[in-house]
């Protein structure tokens, strides 16, 4: 074991435990104190699970968690098995639309159907106009919006997973059980799911928790009931009264402590029923349909009404973005650039700032995650699979969680939070597992026998990472640096706790125009702005990383 | 009428053709291997039986019941057992569920689906393992459920893909003999697929050497390796020397053939089809290594006997290989251990005539 090691791997150490397990730690200890009294006990946790309030917002979470999960379950099977079995024209375009939600905001997707959906949105009005309906019906406030609206933000994730299993699972299973004399359903249900379930509880339980982190969307649809939006209001509205403030953090920690049991659950079931590497010797790329004309038909119709949902998002953005007065009408009649030139000479910072402070947790993401990866992968350093596994969990933690904890740790104790550089901090914290997940990746892919040739003929080990690893690791270090920036981008829940006068981000002044006075054509503008700068991105990592999928989401459920 | 006829055959995977207009009968209880390189289309026409594949053209007719001409069967309607080169036995099902997977879709008592099940575990020697996942077990035993699996519907035919590549050397050896007498012991209509010349000797009636797309030669397995139709047969199955030529005379009695190579003017050798009859003709005298007989001193005379230089040795345990040089033409002969032979060393080889065949070139 080389010093070298040891020393790098103290150093990351360090990282994670001033900017995770410090604020955690804190998060959980000021969540044991008594408000009015110097003490510390159990009374906040047991009032949250007596108080009929908080358990209803607790049981309203589970509700809606379920509902998201069955509701994009029905749709993305379906989807799924065409996008993965289905030999059709057109399939990569269609996979890209469909895919779209995981790269765009939430929030984004949330000001589109009010726009298109609500009260007196484009559809209530089309279909008063034609005669249709006599009062506008309520297609997305409420519950059912809710589920509506996350679902088809979470659908990507159900897709991408039952996908991926569906294109991995060896053709001889399903050939075999045909042989055997299982036609068509039946043989879906009984062999084809079965052996997709590893790959898609993976993607399962992060739709699952998704309501467990997502505070914004309920309020905004003015659903508060819910365990984050209920935190985000105790903590950011009553920080001066203490016992709300205090339930507020119980609430985060509830949420965390469900999203992380569950994802360790899902982790550990999968890799009980790891299916892989049972069957040996097989070249197939998995099976491939040519479905029947009817089928074909079917299927070209559900990608189309999948598609033109993800579509209003950026198209109904967009005619917001360049017109005012937008109210009662069902398109918009007077087109400006108004929105825009408000943005860029008001309040020019907010651009400035997102790429500023994301641009600075990219550089702390690449200097922490290459180290990292290597560290991981490529040693025996003690302690490495516990680094593996903190970094790994910070895929579940709730971004409100870590907003609510830098908050409580670094105004006192380590007063970090008096810098800007608390934003770029916590945006890294936040997507720390981003980075990293990718450069794990790729590393993996790199045959170590390249690396030791390189050390036998003389070349020492931090040489050698920079003459031969690095630029074999280049192309998805690149693809990983722009998705963590993308993600950095738009990220809301974590900085919206931290900013102060002058740090605002985009994101957080899409929430701000919104709150304040519902300046939904400003709001809008800026979110569609940011829907360009994503795709922006995404273009330059289609071109480093060959196909817009394949580089998107890593391989998985990538369109032939 | 043959119990499995496949007629004028023709599978295509974009302009690529696996398959090209293949005949082929397979007769009741018969155990019909089909044997070629990767890339050969027996894996293809192996799959085009069972309806994994849709040919382009032919027909499959099964028991007298075309599956292609009047409608496409698809496989789970065509009464077959098979047997997949990585087992395919599904992982999320315990053994039981594995085996009976098949005769649960079938209107069967319980009560007969446990009886057949027993009896079957017992057939292949699971007992004990009903209960284990596919995870739980050995190759071999895995391999045992796939077989389980495909005989327990009694099928009117069994299809096997390569089931023992996936085996090491010394368990596919004994699974070859247990997999002939059990397929042979229940009388099923076998076609088996391998690349492996040495498993279809052993276990085939038949067998069906395939070369890019085409049927190159039907035979026993004694036909095969004595009377190869083409200098890709022979040298496919077995190893052989082929020792370019051109015939120079034909004895049309008795099959002779006389040959002028590098190092004989008048090499005697056999010809074992009606295609090489004419002087002139440009052919390979062909003999196995183990059909070459050596001697240290000069024997009797007698017909193809030359002095030739050891270029090469290899001691491989039971007997001696070597190359032989003679006149600049290396013949391979495979020599018994006893004959203490270095390399540089003179001795003298004797072309058996009757075991000297020739080969179109």
């Amino acid at each position: 074991m080389s010093r070298g090691n040891k020393l790098l791997s103290s150093l990351l150490w360090f990282v994670i435990a001033l900017l995770v397990i410090y604020p955690l730690s804190i998060l959980i200890i000021e969540s044991f104190k008594v408000s009015g009294t110097d003490g510390s006990g159990i009374q906040n946790y047991l009032e949250f699970f007596q108080d009929t309030y908080y358990l209803k917002t607790f049981w309203n979470t589970i509700v809606l968690s379920t509902m998201v999960l069955l509701v994009s379950t029905l749709f993305g099977i379906p989807l799924a098995y065409i996008l993965a079995r289905y030999r059709q024209r057109g399939k990569t375009i269609f996979t890209a639309l469909i895919l779209l939600p995981i790269v765009l905001p939430a929030y984004a997707g949330v000001f589109a159907f009010i726009i298109f959906f609500g009260k007196y949105g484009t559809m209530n009005l089309l279909l008063m106009n034609a005669g249709l309906i006599e009062k506008p019906l309520n297609f997305i406030y409420g519950f059912h919006g809710l589920v509506f609206i996350e679902s088809l933000h979470m659908l990507p994730f159900i897709v991408l997973s039952l996908a991926a299993g569906l294109t991995s699972i060896d053709p001889s299973f399903e050939e075999a059980a045909e042989v055997e004399g299982a036609s068509g359903f039946w043989r879906f249900i009984t062999i084809t799911l079965p052996l997709c379930t590893p790959t898609y509880l993976a993607g399962a339980v992060m739709v699952f928790l998704w309501p467990f982190t997502d505070w914004l969307t309920p309020l905004i649809l003015g659903q508060v009931d819910f365990l984050p939006s209920v935190a985000y209001i105790n903590i950011a509205y009553h920080f001066t009264d203490t016992h709300r403030k205090y339930m507020g953090i119980v609430a985060v920690v509830v949420s965390s402590i469900v999203c992380i049991t569950l994802f360790l659950f899902a982790r550990w079931w999968v890799e009980k029923r790891k299916y892989t590497g049972l069957s040996k010797g097989t070249t197939a790329e998995g099976r491939v349909i040519e479905p029947g004309p009817f089928l074909k038909i079917s299927s070209y119709l559900y990608m189309f009404f999948i598609a033109a949902l993800v579509l209003l998002i950026p198209i109904v953005l967009g005619l917001s973005a360049f017109s005012r007065r937008w109210v009662f009408e069902p398109f918009p009649t007077y087109w400006t650039l108004d929105n825009f030139r408000v943005i860029l000479t008001e309040s020019p910072g907010l651009i400035s700032n997102s790429f500023l402070f994301s641009g600075i947790a990219l550089i702390f993401g690449v200097v922490f995650g290459l180290p990292a990866a290597y560290i991981i992968v490529r040693t025996r350093v003690p302690g490495k699979d516990a680094l593996d596994f903190i970094i790994t969990l910070m895929l579940a933690f709730p971004g409100i969680a870590i907003g609510v904890s830098y908050l409580l740790a670094f105004w006192q104790g380590i007063p970090l939070a008096t810098h800007w550089i608390i934003m770029p901090l916590a945006l890294f914290a936040r997507r720390l597992p981003y980075f990293l997940r990718i450069a794990h990746a790729s590393y993996l892919q790199l045959d170590v026998s390249l690396e030791e040739a390189s050390e036998v003929s003389g070349v020492g080990k931090f040489m050698t990472f920079i003459n031969i690893s690095l630029p074999l690791l280049m192309k998805g270090v690149l693809v990983g640096v722009v998705m963590f920036f993308i993600m950095a981008f738009q990220e809301i829940s974590t900085a919206i706790f931290l900013y102060r006068g002058g740090w605002e981000t985009l994101p957080i002044g899409i929430y701000l125009n919104w709150h304040r006075g519902m300046e939904f054509g400003i709001s809008a503008a800026m979110a569609f702005l940011m829907i360009v700068i994503t795709f922006i991105l995404l273009l330059i990592i289609a071109r480093i990383g060959g196909g817009i999928l394949k580089a998107a989401w890593g391989g998985p459920g990538e369109g032939k | 009428m043959a119990f499995i006829e496949i007629r004028n055959l023709v599978k295509r995977y974009n302009k690529v053709t696996a398959v090209n207009r293949i005949q082929l009968d397979v007769e009741k209880g018969e155990l019909l291997t089909l044997l070629g390189p990767s890339g050969c289309g027996k894996t293809t026409t192996l799959r085009c039986i069972a309806g994994l594949e849709k040919p382009e053209e032919g027909d499959v007719i099964i028991d007298g019941k075309p599956m292609i001409s009047e409608g496409f069967v698809p496989p789970s309607k065509r009464g077959i057992g098979m047997m997949f080169q990585n087992y395919a036995v599904w992982p999320h099902m315990k053994v039981y569920s594995n085996i009976v997977y098949g005769l649960k879709l079938q209107k069967i008592s319980r009560q007969s689906i446990k009886e057949k099940a027993k009896d079957v575990v017992e057939l292949v020697g699971l007992q004990g393992l009903e209960e284990r996942y596919p995870g739980q077990l050995s190759g071999g035993q895995q391999q045992r459920v796939a077989l389980a699996r495909a005989l327990i519907r009694n099928p009117k035919v069994l299809l096997l893909d390569e089931p023992l590549s996936n085996l090491d050397a010394k368990l596919r050896e004994k699974m070859r003999f247990e997999i002939k007498s059990l397929v042979k012991r229940m009388g099923i209509t076998s076609v088996y697929v391998t690349h492996d010349q040495a498993e279809a000797m052993v276990i085939s009636d038949r067998i069906v050497v395939m070369e890019k797309g085409n049927i190159v030669q039907i035979g026993s397995p004694h036909e095969i390796y004595d009377k190869p139709a083409s200098r890709f047969v022979a040298d496919f199955i077995g190893a052989m020397n082929f020792i370019p030529g051109e015939v120079v005379g034909v004895n049309s009695g008795t099959n002779e053939v006389y040959v002028r190579t590098e190092f004989s003017e008048k090499l005697l050798c056999r010809s074992i089809g009606s295609d090489v009859t004419t002087p002139g003709q440009k052919v390979y005298a062909s003999i196995r290594p183990e059909d070459v007989e050596v001697f240290a001193e000069p024997p009797q005379a007698g017909d193809n006997l030359f002095k030739g230089v050891i270029a090469n040795k290899a001691y491989l345990g039971n007997f001696l290989f070597l190359f032989v040089n003679i006149n600049d033409t290396l013949i391979r002969v495979q020599a018994p251990h006893q004959l203490p032979q270095e390399e540089g060393q003179e001795l003298y080889l004797s072309l058996n005539p009757e075991k000297c065949i020739v080969l179109p070139e």
